[in-house]
């Protein structure tokens, strides 16, 4: 809503200076020539730039109305109260000539008079306040536009530090980085050595633990048949005279005990 | 130098050369160009403020199509406003006080209304001849006052601005002839009527910011009618 009041007074103040700015030019078929009827009174050439500035405040003025030149004038020939002295003299040579009547008129001029001066003297500094604050209100905002505008370049240009020193210190980073990397890779280059010997010693333990349950297995199955052979080759007959034998040891034994005893 | 008091309506001449232009055209002096600079000087500053303001304030209600007639009314305001004001000094002929003038301004700005109205939205501009909710056996005769109504705006218009101004500045010729005759005579009753005129004085500058303001306003609300 503000912005589109902003930019329709934009836009009446431009047409209407525009208006105002070509009303003499394109009024009548006339038009441009009357701008150039007064070119014969110009003094000196046209010169568009630069233009010397206009001033900021009006010319001094005492009393409202009379300008502070007059007193300047007057002042070497008739001193201080001269001008005054002058008007005096001039309102009373109307008055007393008749020059100008006083009629209802005056009475009349007298009540406006009254209502201006006492307009001008109450509300004049707050009218002037008023169209300073409008002016100095533009240019705070321009200002401000302009501080913003500085504040975000100058943080701008930490940030862009900010980024020149971080960039010096990515050397350092990739050396850590690439110092990872070797790490991983010996890393990774020790497990797999390490799953190799496993995996050698695994089939070499595998062959080992064959060739020993081969040999147990000879043995055992040779051991089982030399006592079977052995267990089969024992007829009665030598059974009884081994038998015998061992009674007879046993006999032999027991007289020598005894014999010892 | 008799004055009577005709002689402030009188179209003023100066051996035989009409100077009815030059008081029209004066105002035009008062209100300087508006420069090119960013920043201008105070009295530059306080009337584009004022003509913006009073432009944006004015044209709110209407409608887009209504926005062509910015520049007239803020011209118009302008114009009227100084004119008023201008008329107030000693001395001057106040051409607003000009029933010829008044209708001039009035007749054509509300006919092109009226014809704005009646040439893009013929039905509704003839639809505010009947306002809503009226009772069936009054429409006939509603219609007809409204249409009076309609046909008087011009008039009314014309005569309230003529009016406004001549009888405020009679009054004050009135009240300062009596001032000015009692005052040799009964020096308080003198006093008395100045402290009136003074009061009527400030009252002629509000009426004449007031009915120029008015004049504008109506022309607004006949425009936001029919556009």
């Amino acid at each position: 809503m503000i912005e589109k009041q902003t930019r329709f007074n934009q836009s009446v103040y431009d047409c209407l200076f525009l208006v105002a700015a070509n009303a003499l030019k394109g009024s009548s078929p006339l038009g441009a020539g009357l701008v150039q009827a007064s070119r014969s009174l110009h003094t000196t050439s046209q010169s568009l730039a630069p233009v010397p500035s206009l001033p900021e405040k009006g010319g001094k003025v005492r009393h409202g109305i009379f300008p502070e030149e007059i007193f300047q004038l007057l002042y070497p020939k008739t001193g201080v109260t001269g001008p005054y002295m002058l008007g005096t003299g001039l309102l009373l040579y109307m008055l007393s000539k008749e020059i100008y009547v006083i009629n209802h008129e005056t009475i009349a001029a007298l009540s406006i008079g009254t209502v201006i001066v006492y307009g001008v003297k109450k509300f004049g500094p707050d009218v002037a306040a008023f169209a300073d604050k409008l002016n100095q209100d533009k240019v705070a905002k321009a200002q401000e536009v302009k501080d913003l505008a500085m504040t975000s370049l100058s943080q701008a240009i930490e940030e862009e530090k900010k980024e020149q020193w971080r960039a010096e210190g990515r050397s350092l980073l990739f050396d850590a980085k690439k110092n990872n990397v070797a790490m991983l890779l010996e890393t990774n280059y020790r497990e797999r050595l390490h799953m190799v010997t496993h995996e050698v010693k695994r089939r070499l333990d595998y062959q080992v633990a064959l060739q020993d349950l081969n040999r147990r297995m000879e043995q055992e199955h040779m051991v089982n048949w030399v006592e079977k052979s052995v267990v089969g080759s024992i007829t009665p007959q030598q059974e009884k005279e081994s038998i015998a034998k061992c009674i007879s040891d046993l006999k032999a034994l027991a007289k020598s005990t005894q014999a010892m005893a | 130098m008799m004055l009577s008091f005709f002689d402030q309506f009188l179209s003023p001449t100066f051996l035989g050369i009409p100077l009815i232009a030059l008081a029209l055209t004066l105002p035009w002096v008062l209100f300087p160009k508006p420069t090119t600079k960013w920043l201008n000087n105070r009295t530059v500053t306080l009337q584009s403020w004022f003509i913006n303001r009073f432009t944006q304030q004015l044209l709110l209600p209407l409608n887009l199509s209504g926005h062509k007639w910015a520049a007239l009314f803020a011209s118009l305001m302008v114009f009227l406003l100084s004119l008023n004001m201008l008329g107030l000094l000693p001395y001057t002929f106040t051409p607003t006080t000009q029933l010829s003038l008044n209708m001039g301004l009035a007749v054509p700005l509300w006919l092109a209304t009226v014809i704005i109205g009646m040439r893009t939205q013929p039905t509704v501009a003839l639809g505010h001849l009947l306002p809503e909710g009226t009772p069936t056996p009054l429409i006939p005769v509603l219609i007809i006052i409204e249409t009076i109504s309609l046909f008087i705006r011009p008039l009314a218009l014309g005569v309230r601005l003529t009016a406004n101004l001549t009888a405020g500045h009679l009054l004050i010729q009135l009240i300062a002839t009596a001032a000015f005759v009692l005052a040799p005579m009964m020096p308080t009753v003198a006093i008395l009527t100045a402290t009136v005129l003074f009061l009527l004085t400030l009252l002629e500058v509000a009426v004449a910011m007031i009915q120029a303001y008015v004049f504008v306003l109506l022309l607004s609300l006949y425009l936001q009618e029919n556009v």
